[in-house]
């Protein structure tokens, strides 16, 4: 039986009981649909493997170029300190950083690309968004599997600090859901989003330390370094994949701190989701 | 036995004319505006109309109601609203059980995919289990006859095509609800055969439908109750009274050329039931309303029966309306003229289905017996399926009764004689 009505008059502060309904009620619609999720992720795996000559290759390609460039700048141009030989950090940390980037630059437009879905058919629209996630995770798994070979040519031993590697997945995909869920959102009512994200993105991939360790900044850029919550996923997994270091104790406030976001992104989305069919 | 219901409460609906705020610079003036004056849902601002006004319905298990009105009267919002992609400003929506929609039946499709992965993508849309997809995978690709270019990309399809997969994986749905918007318009006569009957035998095992459709004819046949809808309730009730009150409403010019129309065609017995199904030399009566110009003169009405597949043209015949009795009363103004100023005429067309099994459809058509202009035609108004336990061939049921006996066409009959000499 479902029922929907007219919107209800919500106080400006939030009601506790409101909210974790609301959650609930989301969570519960994205479960039931999670075979829609599915095709949907297949859609788009097909569509690229269709299109494309290379298919999958351009997972790695993408990574591999950029630690190619990086690695003649830091290496030869202006060469810097690395606990691990540099082209094998920077691909970590590039392919790291790429999931989250690839993932809300097709969130992004998730919502606006299906205009045609969300104007004729109901679903919980989440699952464009968060299809576009699960397309990057693949991508995330097929280019972890050069990650694996840079390993074995580098003489980088993987160690018992492999384990924390499903935690460190995680706490990075639900920050990348959070945040996929308001920009697909933000895009569809705004479209000046779309390109703020593309400025945004490049700013945000240097203020984080993917092609540099986190230590080779000082004083004030430091600090922003640090309220960064992506400086701590990326180092995060270069300490338990390359160095055989646990993740710094800090990581557990932001783990906490990024599913409480997950929570307010999804309810907020929920909330705002009946205007979409309206606003596309 | 489906059970499936739906009901609308007291729905109103608001909606804004123009643009919303499409860039981040209108948006910091709007917030302003609410931050002094929070909006009111049961208020309209500037730009804001009501697309629905207080419209209220119910259907239960079994039921058809269709919605009729003119174009902008809030049918699409109605259907939008009943199919969750929209949510009502005022009041409350319910659907009871597994709803299907047929609006825009191939809305999910993306044509770079193969009709093959597209049934899955959509079914998965519409809610079925991917294993229930794959179960009903030959029946939807059968019933959309496209075997040979289901590996095809959609994009390759002809838009009949496109349309006849995406009402076939609706159709296979096992719905409880059905909303059904204007898709009879898609695919050939064949198809849109197969269609109404899916849709009928909905209707029998209990399925809730809403259909909305600006072919009046399809919504007298479908449906018992019909919504009369203009922003607001105009009518609501028995089918043929309330396509009498939109006819009624509707301005002259936007009738069809010559004011001349056929306003509902309804197949029945002689008792007055509708039939779907009979037994060659049944009898049937078809029913057609007419809305006429009031100076309607030297008009005829023709009906036809077509057999369905090899649209072999069973009968065809034309009456005039002085020979129905009906010119002098018509032009001496003894009618009573409806709203718009036509006179309505009601003709019972009586018959005996002399045929063998098949399917068959009527059509009918108002025809200018000067210039034998047809001036409003239907096929297909209403079909009915003739049955029987030994199907025969040709046409015509001929009354054949064999009655047999030993001996030749000269020899008297001879009960004694059991076995001729020779």
């Amino acid at each position: 039986m479902y029922s929907w009505g007219g919107h209800e008059a919500r106080p400006v502060y939030v009601r506790m009981p409101a909210f974790l309904k609301d959650l609930r009620e989301a969570l519960v619609e994205q479960s039931q649909y999670h075979e829609l999720l599915y095709q949907m992720a297949r859609r788009d795996l097909l569509l690229r493997y269709k299109q494309t000559v290379l298919g999958f290759a351009w997972a790695i390609f993408t990574p591999l170029v950029n630690t190619i460039i990086f690695s003649v700048v830091f290496t030869r141009v202006a060469p810097i300190e690395t606990p691990v030989p540099y082209p094998i950090f920077a691909y970590c940390g590039l392919l790291v950083w790429n999931f989250t980037a690839a993932s809300l630059r097709f969130s992004v437009n998730a919502l606006t690309a299906n205009a045609m879905l969300v104007g004729k058919v109901y679903f919980p629209r989440e699952l464009l968004p968060l299809s576009a996630i699960l397309v990057s995770l693949v991508d995330l798994a097929v280019g972890a599997l050069l990650l694996v070979g840079l390993c074995a040519y580098y003489g980088v031993v993987p160690s018992w600090t492999l384990v924390a590697l499903p935690a460190l997945l995680i706490i990075q995909i639900a920050f990348t859901t959070a945040l996929a869920l308001l920009l697909s959102m933000a895009n569809l009512f705004f479209r000046d989003v779309k390109y703020l994200f593309d400025v945004v993105i490049n700013v945000w991939m240097f203020a984080t330390a993917v092609v540099y360790p986190a230590d080779a900044l000082e004083g004030r850029l430091r600090v922003l370094l640090e309220i960064n919550p992506m400086t701590p996923i990326v180092e995060s997994y270069r300490a338990v994949v390359l160095l055989g270091d646990w993740p710094p104790a800090s990581l557990g406030i932001w783990a906490l701190l990024v599913f409480l976001l997950l929570a307010v992104a999804t309810v907020v989305f929920h909330r705002a989701e009946d205007r979409f069919a309206e606003s596309v | 036995m489906a059970s499936g219901s739906i009901a609308f409460e007291g729905v109103w609906k608001k909606f804004r004319r123009g643009e919303l705020h499409d860039s981040l610079k209108d948006l910091i003036p709007s917030m302003v505006r609410r931050a002094f004056r929070p909006a009111r849902e049961g208020e309209l601002e500037s730009q804001e109309f009501w697309a629905l006004r207080d419209v209220s319905f119910e259907v239960g298990p079994g039921e058809a109601l269709g919605i009729i009105g003119p174009n902008g009267a809030g049918k699409s919002t109605t259907l939008k609203l009943l199919t969750r992609i929209l949510k009502p400003t005022l009041g409350h929506c319910r659907v009871q059980g597994r709803a299907g929609a047929l609006i825009e039946v191939a809305a999910g499709f993306h044509p770079d995919l193969t009709g093959r992965e597209n049934v899955f993508l959509q079914g998965a849309i519409l809610g079925m289990r991917q294993a229930e997809v794959q179960k009903r995978f030959d029946e939807i690709v059968d019933f959309a006859g496209i075997e040979d270019f289901i590996d095809t990309p959609v994009k390759r399809y002809s838009s009949g095509m496109n349309a006849r997969l995406g009402f076939s994986i609706a159709a296979n749905l096992d719905p409880e609800v059905l909303i059904i918007d204007e898709v009879l318009s898609v695919g050939d006569m064949t198809f849109r055969e197969k269609c109404v009957q899916r849709m009928l035998q909905f209707r029998r095992n209990g399925v809730a439908i809403v259909y909305v459709s600006h072919n009046l004819p399809s919504v007298a046949t479908l449906c018992d109750r019909a919504l009369h809808l203009n922003h607001e309730t105009r009518l609501i009730g028995p089918t043929a009274d309330v396509i009498e009150s939109y006819i009624a409403s509707r301005s002259p010019d936007e009738a069809t050329a010559g004011g001349a129309e056929i306003v509902a065609v309804v197949l029945t017995d002689p008792d007055g039931t509708r039939v779907q199904q009979i037994s060659p030399g049944d009898r049937l009566v078809l029913h057609v309303d007419y809305a006429l110009p009031p100076s309607a003169e030297d008009l005829a009405f023709a009906m036809n029966m077509v057999r369905s597949g090899d649209s072999l043209l069973v009968h065809h015949a034309i009456y005039s309306m002085a020979a129905l009795g009906l010119a002098s009363p018509v032009a001496s103004g003894g009618a009573v003229p409806a709203g718009d100023g036509r006179v309505r005429v009601h003709v019972e067309f009586h018959m005996r289905a002399n045929v063998v099994s098949g399917q068959y459809h009527f059509g009918c058509a108002i025809i200018d017996d000067r210039t034998e202009h047809r001036l409003h035609h239907m096929h297909h108004a209403a079909s009915v399926t003739v049955r029987e336990d030994r199907p025969r061939l040709g046409v015509a049921d001929l009354y054949v009764r064999p009655r047999a006996r030993l001996g030749r066409m000269g020899d008297r009959p001879d009960p004694g004689a059991a076995v001729e000499n020779r």
